[in-house]
């Protein structure tokens, strides 16, 4: 991240350079802080309307109404209710709940063996798993969805509209694998000496020593998956065609289709659908501007 | 492997094999597999066979069941005659990387003084096994697909299952493909141990080993795509012998792999004699330009504007690029002219071949695809350079004496972290064609009509120009997708600007303060300081937002309209509707490997271009 220090100096140095013309430098940080705020608005904007039209009356939210005259409540309801949106949201804590157990556990395993255990054609294995990364998802749509149906009609329960399909492929990713194995395979070798001393194993070692120490690594991987599977539309609307594990995005596109024209209860949904990310978010600010963007994940 | 020699060597071999070390060393890769076990199953199964098993769809008439094999029937739909000519030059590729490979081994071995050449064999064999466990699974696959067909009324229990299982693996063919497979591998695994105990023992040679493998797949997989491709072209020659049309496949392939051709020598030989990016910027123009106003001047027959302008235009940016090749040496040299002369011709000899020959195959392949191909350009090319721009302006603002920058980051990223389906959904609503909507609202403030926004399949040049005529390719990217651009822009402004902000706090302070001794300005020192040192992040954001568009799905599908008549679907939509809509598995399969080569040939040029271009200090 920017290094505060850095900044600091390097404006108070061009300060001093353009010492001759104090207000040449004012005036351009006006007009900074001008467009910088423009940025916000339009930043937010939508955010707001959101908001706004979610509180309004089905008359208003179509005609050219900025602010309701008497706040809606019932809207939330409605569309928590009516709209199913209960249903979506408790589907989504479940999905999303299964699928980070699944990622931290299977993940930090691998990840752990691949950062400080020696094994014969781990180089080859690792590298294998890499290429995953340049898969693009539209690739794996058919494949997926002839196995993940294949695999619910042989076995004892099935997988389309059903929680496995759901989370299964998603328990597992090259990219968290990499990432926890690059934060691993810093911790000094000592520790691991004066674990096995103490005549701890690998799994002892990992649950006590490597995962408390690796907790940001950690945070990057839980807040990439909670988003990931939070906001994933194409792979849920291929394998759900009932609300009954319906995720959320899935469950407001579907509810965009069939209540077309009930644009308050739809910005109702939107709201209640963004409300997790956003607290998220404004708590985790900090984890969530540095894992996104130092590691380039675009979703 | 060095390892196990030495132990080989050592009198106490066998006690070895059980001494402390050698046991906690097995017990730990035991261990090391079991934790990676679980993990390589997933993304084995979700990640890695998907694109074998897509390979094995595509090439199949498969519609929710598995239809008869059709060969390359799937892209030649979508591509046409283009479809050859990619399979043709996809194995003219892989013959260049084994011969790469092969050199590399030989430098490699010269400068240790090895002698590899004896590995050829055991990784011939081991190769042959790999092909032949392909084709063991090739043969397996379709019998455990049939299983869930098998099952289907029955009680489900395990013993079935397993017992299906069972007869699966005993279909004669599929038990001979596995007895052949697994001995052939065997002989591999033995020979390579023979050669690394006995005739050829070194540190690397595991390494020549594992590479000669990787030689031998490519080499089969060369000529396997190459046989097939060969193949189908002689079908389509057959068959439209039978019925009696005429078709011109060869005379197609051939130009364009012409042009392909043209376009790799103007290429190396700029590289060659080292022409700067101007140089070789207006070369390929001028070449383009003038080559396609001379293409249409000999089509038509007799001149008109446009053609004119396009040979000027061309001998204009020619004339430039010669220029500035010129400026830039010190010396005249007579060999730099002619291969400059050179390259211009070909140049111009590759974009006349292609401008003859992809037009008429773009039309021969399928609509939906193109236009899907055409809106992702669009949507590239509307989005990435205006969205990396922004960003960097709104970085460099923020790089200041700015109080609240953590509140302005904060708010800047939250567009980027939503929920795109929630987000896209407001956009909705703003972007609405109702005449009471938002937007449509504000601009009746400024007495303008009501614009139809995401309904819109109108182009928007065809809109801000409507008395000009324009041909359906010229009146560009319709208002509907640039609604969609505009979202792609808002949602990832902020991230660029958070990433660009990170790469400013990384140039050392020192550098501005010696430019601002030299006496440069602000903007100098943007321009000579600033993007030069920031190019390794550029280049960054410029392969993840371009990668980014061509994956794009969620806001697309969100702000996708029936009213717009497909003017907003880009690739990945188009695959999704093949698939999900049309259930056509085998097609949208093929077009997912194509998009998936598209993806691989962007970075690799990204890759290329950073190289030369990207500074790392």
């Amino acid at each position: 991240m920017v290094s505060k220090s850095g900044a600091a100096a390097l404006l108070s140095r061009s300060r001093d350079v353009n010492a001759g013309q104090p207000r040449h430098v004012d005036l351009w940080i006006i007009v900074s802080y001008v467009i910088l705020t423009l940025g916000i608005l339009i930043a937010v904007f939508p955010f707001v309307s959101m908001i706004t039209t979610s509180f309004m009356t089905l008359g208003e939210a179509t005609s050219r109404t900025l602010i309701p005259a008497e706040i809606q409540w019932q809207n939330y309801s409605e569309a928590w209710v009516g709209g199913r949106f209960s249903e979506y949201f408790f589907n989504s804590v479940q999905i999303t709940a299964i699928t980070l157990v699944g990622q931290v556990v299977f993940c930090t395993l691998a990840a752990y063996a691949f950062a400080s255990m020696r094994f014969p054609g781990k180089d080859a294995l690792f590298s294998l798993l890499l290429t995953t990364l340049m898969l693009p998802e539209a690739v794996t749509w058919v494949p997926n969805f002839i196995t993940v149906t294949w695999l619910g009609r042989i076995g004892p329960f099935p997988w389309v509209n059903n929680w496995p399909a759901l989370t299964v492929p998603f328990m597992a990713s090259a990219f968290n694998i990499f990432l926890l194995r690059q934060f691993f395979s810093q911790i000094p070798e000592e520790l691991w000496d004066s674990a096995q001393i103490d005549g701890a194993g690998h799994l002892r070692y990992l649950a006590q020593i490597v995962l408390p120490n690796s907790r940001a690594a950690l945070t990057t991987v839980l807040i990439f998956g909670f988003v990931g599977s939070w906001n994933a539309l194409a792979w849920p609307m291929l394998v759900t065609n009932s609300d009954e594990w319906r995720p959320i995005s899935a469950g407001l596109q579907h509810f965009l289709d069939e209540a077309g024209s009930y644009v308050h209860l739809q910005m109702a949904g939107a709201v209640i659908t963004i409300a997790p990310i956003v607290v998220m978010y404004l708590f985790a600010q900090k984890q969530f501007t540095e894992g996104i963007a130092t590691s380039g994940l675009k979703g | 492997m060095a390892q196990t020699h030495s132990a080989a060597r050592s009198p106490r071999f066998l006690g070895g094999l059980f001494s402390g070390r050698r046991w906690r060393r097995i017990r730990e890769s035991a261990t090391a597999y079991a934790f990676v076990l679980p993990a390589f199953v997933i993304i084995g199964t979700f990640g890695l066979f998907p694109l074998l098993f897509s390979v094995y769809v595509s090439l199949h008439r498969w519609r929710i069941i598995p239809g008869p094999y059709l060969g390359l029937d799937n892209y030649t739909r979508a591509l046409a005659n283009l479809a050859y000519v990619m399979g043709l030059w996809l194995v003219a590729l892989l013959g260049y990387l084994v011969g790469k490979s092969l050199y590399d081994t030989h430098r490699e071995a010269q400068e240790h003084e090895d002698r590899p050449w004896g590995w050829l064999l055991p990784s011939l064999v081991t190769a042959v096994g790999v092909f032949q466990f392909i084709r063991f699974s090739v043969l397996l696959l379709p019998e455990i697909l049939a299983i869930a067909e098998k099952v289907k009324g029955q009680a489900r229990s395990q013993e079935l299952f397993l017992g299906l299982l069972r007869e699966a693996w005993q279909v004669p063919a599929v038990q001979s493909a596995r007895t052949v497979a697994l001995l052939i591998l065997l002989a591999g695994a033995a020979l390579a141990f023979v050669f690394s105990r006995y005739v050829n023992p070194g540190v690397r040679s595991m390494g020549y080993y594992t590479r000669f493998i990787v030689v031998f797949i490519m080499v089969g997989s060369g000529i396997a795509l190459g046989w097939l491709t060969l193949n189908e072209i002689r079908t389509a020659y057959a068959e439209a012998a039978e019925a009696e049309e005429t078709i011109a496949i060869w005379p197609q392939v051939l130009a364009m792999s012409g042009g392909i051709l043209a376009l790799i020598v103007a290429w190396l030989l700029a590289k060659w004699m080292k022409f700067s990016g101007w140089t070789l910027a207006l070369l390929i123009l001028g070449g383009a330009i003038l080559a396609g106003g001379l293409k249409l001047l000999a089509d038509a027959g007799q001149t008109n504007a446009l053609e004119i302008a396009l040979i000027l235009g061309g001998m204009v940016c020619l004339f430039f690029s010669w220029r500035t090749w010129h400026g830039i040496r010190d010396r005249q040299s007579t060999v730099g002219l002619v291969v400059w002369v050179v390259a211009a011709i070909a140049m111009m000899l590759a974009a006349w071949l292609l401008i003859a020959e992809i037009p008429a195959a773009i039309r021969a392949g399928s609509g939906d695809w193109w236009d899907g191909l055409l809106n992702t350009v669009y949507y590239a090319l509307f989005t990435v350079p205006a969205e990396l721009a922004l960003g960097l302006f709104l970085a460099v603002l923020l790089f200041q004496k700015i109080r609240a920058k953590g509140f302005f980051r904060l708010i800047y990223f939250l567009p980027y972290v939503t929920n795109p389906v929630a987000a896209a959904s407001v956009f909705r609503v703003i972007f609405s064609s109702r005449v009471n909507a938002p937007l449509n609202s504000l601009l009746s403030l400024f007495g303008v009509d009501r614009l139809m926004w995401l309904d819109e399949p109108k182009g928007i040049f065809e809109m801000l120009l409507p008395a000009a005529d324009f041909p359906a390719w010229l009146s560009g990217p319709s208002l509907a997708l640039i609604v969609i651009c505009l979202y792609g822009i808002w949602s990832f402004v902020g991230y660029n600007a958070v990433v660009f902000l990170a790469g400013l706090g990384s140039i050392p302070t020192p550098l501005y303060e010696a430019a601002s001794i030299d006496g440069a300005g602000r903007w100098q020192q943007f321009r000579h300081v600033t993007l030069p040192l920031l190019s390794p992040t550029t280049y960054f954001l410029t392969l993840v937002a371009v990668i980014g568009t061509f994956k794009a799905f969620n806001h697309l599908w969100v702000l996708r309209s029936g009213a717009a008549l497909g003017t907003t679907d880009t690739a990945s939509i188009v695959i999704f509707m093949e698939f999900n809509r049309n259930t056509r598995y085998g097609y949208a399969s093929a077009l997912a490997l194509v998009l998936m080569g598209l993806i691989l040939v962007l970075t690799f040029i990204n890759n290329r271009i950073a190289e030369e271009k990207v500074f790392y200090g």
